[in-house]
C-alpha cells in the first residue's frame, strides 16, 4: 500500500534519515521503533507531506506523494507527536475546526464528531475548554482530530508521551480497534513495549537507519539465542564476571551499575548451572531475574546499547 | 471555504484571549475617554458645531489722531499730491476720515460671524501677555505702530505699506491660536484684495489720463470695503482649520487611539502564523490540504475583521458617550475599509518575517517600538499641526497618519471625494505589504533543500 524508497534527509549538514526504505501493508500496524533522534519523526514528516526529502521517493498504490501530495492527504491521518489544537477552544470546537479542513459540514460533521468522541472516549467534555483538559485527555482528542475524515491510513507519531498508564491503555486499545476496523496504522514509538503490543509490522531506526525490519517474531529471532540474565550478588566484580564467562552457554557478561547481565543460549538448564556455579563460589544471591528476548534485546544486540539511551 | 473555517476559528481565538481584548477594544475606548477629557483645552470644542468662542486681547499701538495728521501731512508732499488739485486733496482728506480702526473691530470682529468664534477685548500689550499667560485668553493680536496710516496710505494712494499684525498664541490652545491665526491671514487677504482694486483703478485712470476721476473709482472701493470685511464672515469655514468645523478632543482621540489601536490587531495577526507553526497546526493543517497562502489570507482577513470590529467599536462608543460627529457616513465606511485592509496587510508582512525568523522578535519588536513609533508619527498621540513641517510630512509614513488625516477631514465637513487620495494610499499600502508577505514566505531558507533532487511538494 505505501512504499517508502531510499529517503534521504539532513538538517544543517545533520543527517537526519539516510536511505530508508520499507513498505506498509494495507491493514496492518506498523511500528517505527527507535530512540529519540533515531529519524522517526523526520520519516514520518515526509511520508505526511510536510518535509521533502534530500533524495527518495514515497509511493501510495505506487504513484509518489511528492509529485501529487494530494493523493495522500485525503487518505491520511496524523497525530502529531505534539498536541497539535488550539487549548483556548473547546473539545468540539477543535474537531469541527479540524473536520471542516478535511471538508466535512453539517450534519455529516456533527455526526463524526459524536461517533470520534466515542471512540476516544471523551463524550461529555467536549464543551471544555482544550487547555483544561488532563494530558491524557489532550493526547486522546489529539488522536480525535485525525480521525474525523475517516482516513485509511493513520499515522501515530509518539502518541503516549508524558501520559499516565491509564490514558496510554486506551490510546493503544483505541489504535488496535481502529486497525480492527480496517485502518492501516503508520506507529512510531521509543517504548519497544507498545511496539510488541500494537504492531504485526516493525522496522527499527537507529541513526537514521533501518537496522532491523520484520514482524515481531522474525526480530526476536535475531536473539533467540540471546536469554538475559540479570542477577545481583553481595560481591560484585571482575572475578565473578570471569568465573560466570567460563560457563558454557554464556556467551556474554558485563557488569551494569549494581547487575550483572548475562546473555546466553537457552535458558531453563543454564540457569541452575550459573546459581550452581555462584553458590560454589559462597557468593549470595540477592536477586535473579530471567528475561525472554524481546525487541530491547534486538536493539541492543544490534547496536551495543539501550533502546531508551 | 478552508478560509472560511480558519476565520471562524481565527475569530473565536482571538475572542476567547481577553488580554488582547483588553489591547485592542478596551484600552482605545479608556484612553480616548481620557485624552479627550484631559486634553479638551487644546482642542476648539465642537458640539453639534456649535463653536466655543475664542478670547483674544487686541492691543493697539497705534495712536489714530497722530496716523491721520502724518497722512494728511504725506498728502500735502510734493509726491503724494502731485497731478491733484486742491478739490481732489480735500477729497482725499476727507475720505480718509473714513478710514479708521472701526474697518478692523466693528466691520471684522463685530460682524455677526466673526463673533460667533471669536471674544475681544482692548488691552495694553503687558496686560494682554499676562492674561495669555494665566491662560485667560487664547490668543493676543497687536496692531502695529502707524497701522490706521498705513491703511489710509494702502487704501487712497497709489503706495502700499506693509501692515504686520502680530498674532501670540498660548502653547496649550494651539488650536484656538490657529484659529486666530487663521483669521488674521483672511483679514489679510481681504485687505490685500481691496488695495489691489484700488491699484487698478488708480493705474487705469492715469494711463487714460482721468486725474481725479479715479477718485471717484476709490470711494466705490471704499463703499466696497465693508461688505469685503464681511465677505470674510461669510468665508469663515473656510478660514478655522482649512474651511472645517473645527475638531474637538475627543473627535481627535477617538479617530487616533482607533487608528493606532488598530495596529495592535496587526502585531497580534503577525503573531499568528508562527504560533500555529509552534503549535504543529500549521503542519496539520497543511497535511490536511489547506495551502500556506490559503492559510495566510486567512490571517490577513480575520486581521481585517478585528480591525473592522474595533472600528465599529470605537465610532459607536464615542459617537454615544463623546458626542463624536463622524460626519459623512460613505467616506467614515471608505476609510475604515482602506485602513482595515492596510492593517490586513501589514500584519500579513509582519506574520510572514516573523514565520520566516522563527521566534517572535519581529512581532515584539512591531508591537514595541514600531506601532509606537508610527503612532507618535502619525499623530495619534499629540495633534502634528502642532509639530515642526518635517514631522507632519513623516506623518505620511505612517498608516494610522493616514487613516487619521482621512478621518479628521471627514470629521471636520470633508466627503468621500475629498479623501480618495488617502483611501487610495491606504488600499496600496495593504496590497505592497501583503505581496511582500507572499514574497517572504514563498522564498526558501538556506540549506532548507540544498540536496534536493526531487520535485518539490506544492505545501
Amino acid at each position: 500500500m505505501l512504499r517508502v524508497e531510499n529517503l534521504y534527509k539532513s538538517f544543517n549538514n545533520v543527517k537526519a534519515v539516510e536511505g530508508v526504505s520499507f513498505e506498509v501493508s494495507r491493514g496492518k500496524v506498523f511500528g517505527l521503533l527507535g530512540p529519540n533522534g533515531a529519524g522517526k519523526s523526520t520519516t514520518i514528516s515526509v511520508i505526511s507531506t510536510l518535509l521533502e526529502p534530500d533524495s527518495g521517493d514515497v509511493f501510495l498504490e505506487g504513484k509518489s506523494i511528492l509529485s501529487n501530495p494530494g493523493i495522500i492527504r485525503k487518505n491520511l491521518g496524523v497525530v502529531p507527536q505534539d498536541i497539535a489544537l488550539y487549548p483556548t477552544l473547546s473539545g468540539y470546537e477543535n474537531l469541527s475546526f479540524w473536520g471542516s479542513v478535511y471538508g466535512l459540514r453539517g450534519a455529516e460533521l456533527k455526526k463524526r464528531i459524536a461517533e470520534v468522541s466515542d471512540v476516544i472516549g471523551l463524550n461529555g467534555r467536549l464543551k471544555d475548554r482544550v487547555d483544561k483538559y488532563s494530558g491524557g485527555m489532550k493526547r486522546r482528542i489529539n488522536i480525535g482530530a485525525a480521525l474525523l475524515h475517516k482516513p485509511e491510513i493513520l499515522i501515530m507519531d509518539e502518541p503516549t508521551v508524558g501520559i499516565d498508564p491509564q490514558s496510554r491503555n486506551h490510546i493503544l486499545d483505541t489504535a488496535l480497534e481502529l486497525n480492527r476496523q480496517g485502518m492501516t496504522i503508520i506507529y512510531t514509538s521509543h517504548y519497544m513495549e507498545e511496539v510488541e503490543y500494537l504492531c504485526n509490522e516493525i522496522c527499527i531506526m537507529d541513526e537514521g537507519k533501518i537496522i532491523a525490519s520484520g514482524n515481531k517474531q522474525e526480530l526476536i529471532d535475531l536473539v533467540k539465542e540471546k536469554t538475559q540474565i540479570n542477577i545481583k550478588l553481595n560481591t560484585m566484580n571482575d572475578s565473578v564476571l570471569s568465573a560466570l564467562k567460563e560457563i558454557k552457554g554464556v556467551y556474554e557478561a558485563r557488569l551494569n551499575e549494581d547487575m550483572i547481565v548475562l546473555f546466553v543460549s537457552g535458558s531453563t538448564a543454564l540457569t541452575a548451572e550459573i546459581i550452581a556455579k555462584i553458590t560454589e563460589n559462597g557468593w549470595l544471591i540477592e536477586s535473579i531475574d530471567v528475561k525472554k528476548p524481546n525487541l530491547e534485546a534486538v536493539f541492543l544486540h544490534l547496536t551495543g546499547k539501550a533502546l531508551r539511551d | 471555504m478552508k478560509i472560511a473555517n480558519i476565520i471562524l476559528k481565527d475569530l473565536k481565538i482571538i475572542l476567547s484571549d481577553k488580554k488582547a481584548l483588553a489591547i485592542m477594544i478596551l484600552m482605545p475606548v479608556i484612553l480616548t475617554t481620557i485624552l479627550s477629557f484631559a486634553l479638551k483645552g487644546s482642542f476648539a470644542d465642537s458640539d453639534n458645531a456649535v463653536i466655543e468662542r475664542v478670547n483674544i486681547a487686541v492691543v493697539k499701538k497705534y495712536d489714530e489722531k497722530q496716523d491721520q495728521a502724518n497722512f494728511e501731512a504725506a498728502l500735502n508732499s510734493s509726491f503724494l499730491s502731485s497731478g491733484m488739485d486742491e478739490r481732489d486733496i480735500n477729497d482725499l482728506l476727507e475720505s480718509s476720515d473714513e478710514i479708521t480702526d472701526e474697518i478692523f473691530f466693528d466691520d471684522f470682529l463685530d460682524s455677526e460671524k466673526v463673533s460667533e468664534f471669536i471674544s475681544y477685548r482692548i488691552e495694553e500689550q503687558d496686560q494682554a501677555l499676562k492674561l495669555l499667560k494665566s491662560d485667560e485668553i487664547s490668543a493676543v493680536v497687536i496692531l502695529p505702530e502707524k497701522f490706521i496710516y498705513d491703511m489710509k496710505i494702502n487704501f487712497l494712494t497709489p503706495l502700499r505699506n506693509k501692515i504686520n499684525i502680530e498674532v501670540l498664541t498660548h502653547t496649550d490652545k494651539s488650536i484656538s491660536g490657529q484659529i486666530v491665526k487663521s483669521l488674521m491671514d483672511a483679514y489679510a487677504n481681504a485687505m490685500s484684495t481691496v488695495i489691489i482694486g484700488k491699484n487698478v483703478v488708480i493705474e487705469t485712470a492715469m494711463a487714460n489720463g482721468a486725474g481725479s476721476d479715479s477718485l471717484s473709482g476709490m470711494y466705490e472701493l471704499m463703499e466696497g470695503m465693508s461688505s469685503t470685511m464681511k465677505s470674510i464672515e461669510v468665508n469663515m469655514d473656510d478660514v478655522v482649520l482649512d474651511g472645517r468645523k473645527p475638531v474637538s478632543s475627543a473627535d481627535y482621540y477617538a479617530a487616533g487611539m482607533m487608528t493606532m489601536f488598530i495596529l495592535f490587531a496587526a502585531g497580534h495577526g503577525g503573531r499568528m502564523l508562527l504560533e500555529e507553526k509552534d503549535n504543529q497546526t500549521y503542519q496539520r493543517m497543511v497535511v490536511a490540504g489547506a495551502d500556506k497562502f490559503e492559510i495566510l489570507a486567512g490571517k490577513a482577513i480575520t486581521i481585517f475583521i478585528i480591525a473592522i470590529i474595533q472600528t465599529v467599536i470605537m465610532i459607536v462608543y464615542s459617537h454615544f458617550a463623546l458626542k463624536v460627529q463622524w460626519g459623512d457616513r460613505i467616506a467614515v465606511a471608505m476609510i475604515s475599509i482602506s485602513a482595515a485592509a492596510a492593517v490586513a496587510g501589514l500584519g500579513s508582512f509582519v506574520g510572514a518575517l516573523t514565520y520566516r525568523a522563527g521566534n517572535y522578535k519581529m512581532a515584539n519588536i512591531f508591537e514595541s517600538a514600531i506601532v509606537q513609533g508610527m503612532a507618535l508619527l502619525g499623530g495619534s498621540f499629540f495633534p502634528l499641526d502642532v509639530m515642526p513641517e518635517f514631522m507632519q510630512r513623516l506623518g505620511f509614513l505612517s498608516l494610522n497618519g493616514v487613516a487619521l488625516k482621512a478621518y479628521l477631514k471627514v470629521i471636520s465637513g470633508g466627503n468621500a471625494k475629498e479623501i480618495l487620495g488617502y483611501v487610495s494610499a491606504l488600499t496600496v499600502m495593504g496590497a505592497v505589504f501583503a505581496i511582500l508577505a507572499v514574497m517572504i514566505l514563498t522564498g526558501r531558507r538556506n540549506g532548507y533543500a540544498e540536496h534536493n533532487k526531487t520535485k518539490s511538494i506544492k505545501a
